[in-house]
């Protein structure tokens, strides 16, 4: 049969009228659908049209379970000691071609290389999973109108992402850089009962059947203890330590002495001696409302108005200089510098005689 | 052996030939899984639909056969894509597609669809919505042949 194929149609010669776009279907065509395809032949024999012959198939489409769990952002969430409620970034996307329940777990890492960078060295408090609530609050960021997840996310249609927070407290007492990994697991579960989570699906084993089968199609493993094509899928993200690390070093000099003045003075009675008490911040975050006390010695006594705060360090030595400022309530001087910013020193200089 | 019983109507009617299922069609379909041996090489197996997914590819294959006692002429093989799969290609049989709806046939090299703002793109695999096999020759007496097109299940 080499019959040659010839020409039928018209092109362009009417104005074409435009086409309804099929809808797009990334997860693809729901479960359970039938396909049925229909070919039809139209002939003439001796010149006659017959009668038009068709032919057709059908298939069931099966339920192809897929999900996907992706860390928002890829980045660490940055915390201080303490703080309440810090929360971390995920999306759940159900890709499969029905409406599903997920499970949902969060976990948290024990050690090891975190996803962004540093070793898991701690673990978070009160860990717990929210749902953004799209229609009111701020969106796509956690507050306290989003849903609190107990167990799983109900009937989650076909192609839609969420957003969800982990949602942890931090322990008081960290030390700069400290990190705490948390995994986000979603498992995929029956649909079909709101308000109830499915009961746990399992892929057609041995032959496939002519109904609806299903198939795990999450071909990419998530994060460790996932596997692939399992019905479950898992991202990582982390949470870093960010505070001050205050270290506090107090050197002192002459200034002058009643004999020689000011040149090369010696500590003998009546002499006047300038300490520098500088704080140093090698953490990762300012410090704030950094209040320095130091209690006199009796053997001195303190310069009335001689106080200077805010002044810098020039390679790990005091400059004894600054703003006017602080108090003294006897013994003590005091003074409070508002803010010590990362990786700088500020200082507190006062000036006392020998009695 | 209904078409044989037709074909003895058909045969002893006088006037035109009006002979039903003078010529017989067959519908076929198969997913083509590709499979990648140990050592790199590739296997394409066509198998029975029975665990069809959304991404799977498709064979359809049809096949006909002139059945009847009389050549069949001007004859024309229509096959609407089914809403759920998404046309792919059709080997090397060259038919003429339709991207609106069957008003409109040619090469899908040669169609274009309008767009929203009123220009129009070329076709796209995707957008076709009928394929059609026109046969120039007619069909000679017990002649036969094999039709294909892949889609996608969508």
């Amino acid at each position: 049969m080499t019959s040659k194929l010839t020409y039928m149609g018209a092109i362009g010669l009417t104005a074409l009228s435009s086409v309804a776009a099929a809808p797009a279907l990334a997860a693809g065509t729901t479960a359970g659908t039938t396909i049925t395809n229909t070919a039809t032949v139209d002939y003439q024999v001796g010149g006659v049209a017959q009668g038009q012959q068709s032919a057709s198939n059908n298939f069931t489409v099966d339920r192809k379970i897929n999900l996907l769990v992706e860390e928002v952002a890829d980045l660490t969430t940055t915390v201080v000691p303490g703080q309440a409620n810090a929360v971390t970034t995920f999306q759940l996307t159900n890709i499969s071609n029905e409406t599903l329940d997920f499970a949902l777990v969060a976990t948290q890492i024990v050690g090891g290389t975190a996803s962004h960078g540093g070793s898991d060295s701690f673990n978070v408090n009160n860990v717990r999973i929210y749902r953004d609530n799209i229609s009111s609050g701020t969106i796509g960021s956690w507050d306290a109108g989003d849903t609190l997840i107990t167990g799983y996310v109900d009937e989650l249609v076909v192609d839609t992402a969420i957003r969800l927070f982990v949602v942890a407290d931090i322990p008081a007492a960290l030390a700069n850089n400290s990190v705490a990994g948390v995994t986000l697991r979603a498992t995929a579960r029956e649909g079909g009962s709101i308000g109830t989570q499915g009961a746990a699906i399992t892929e057609t084993a041995g032959a496939n059947t002519a109904g609806k089968d299903t198939v795990f199609a999450d071909i990419t493993a998530g994060v460790a203890g996932d596997a692939a094509r399992d019905g479950s899928h898992s991202d990582n993200d982390d949470y870093t330590v960010q505070t001050a690390t205050l270290a506090v070093t107090k050197t002192s000099r002459i200034i002058s002495d009643p004999v020689n003045a000011t040149s090369n003075p010696k500590l003998i009675p009546g002499a006047v001696i300038e300490y520098c008490i500088a704080v140093a911040n090698s953490g990762s975050a300012a410090a704030t409302s950094v209040v320095i006390t130091d209690p006199v010695p009796g053997q001195l006594t303190f310069n009335a108005g001689s106080i200077l705060l805010g002044g810098t360090v020039t390679s790990g030595t005091c400059d004894f200089n600054g703003a006017t400022g602080g108090s003294y309530a006897a013994p003590n001087v005091s003074g409070t510098i508002a803010s010590i910013a990362a990786g700088t020193a500020s200082t507190l200089v006062f000036r006392a005689t020998v009695n | 052996m209904r078409t044989g019983l037709f074909l003895l109507l058909a045969a002893l009617m006088p006037g035109p030939a009006l002979a039903a299922n003078q010529v017989a069609l067959d519908n076929h379909v198969f997913v083509e899984r590709v499979s990648t041996d140990a050592e790199g090489k590739q296997r394409i197996l066509l198998e029975e639909p029975k665990v069809v997914v959304p991404g799977d590819r498709l064979v359809f294959v049809l096949n006909y056969r002139n059945a009847g006692a009389q050549p069949a002429d001007k004859f024309v093989v229509t096959n609407p894509m089914p809403a759920a799969v998404r046309f792919a290609d059709a080997g090397d049989t060259r038919p003429f597609v339709s991207v609106d709806g069957g008003k409109q046939w040619g090469l899908l090299a040669d169609l274009s669809v309008p767009m929203a703002d009123g220009t129009r793109r070329a076709a796209q695999p995707a957008d076709v919505t009928h394929i059609r096999w026109a046969f120039q020759t007619p069909i000679p007496v017990g002649g036969t042949g094999k039709l294909m097109f892949r889609g996608v299940v969508k």
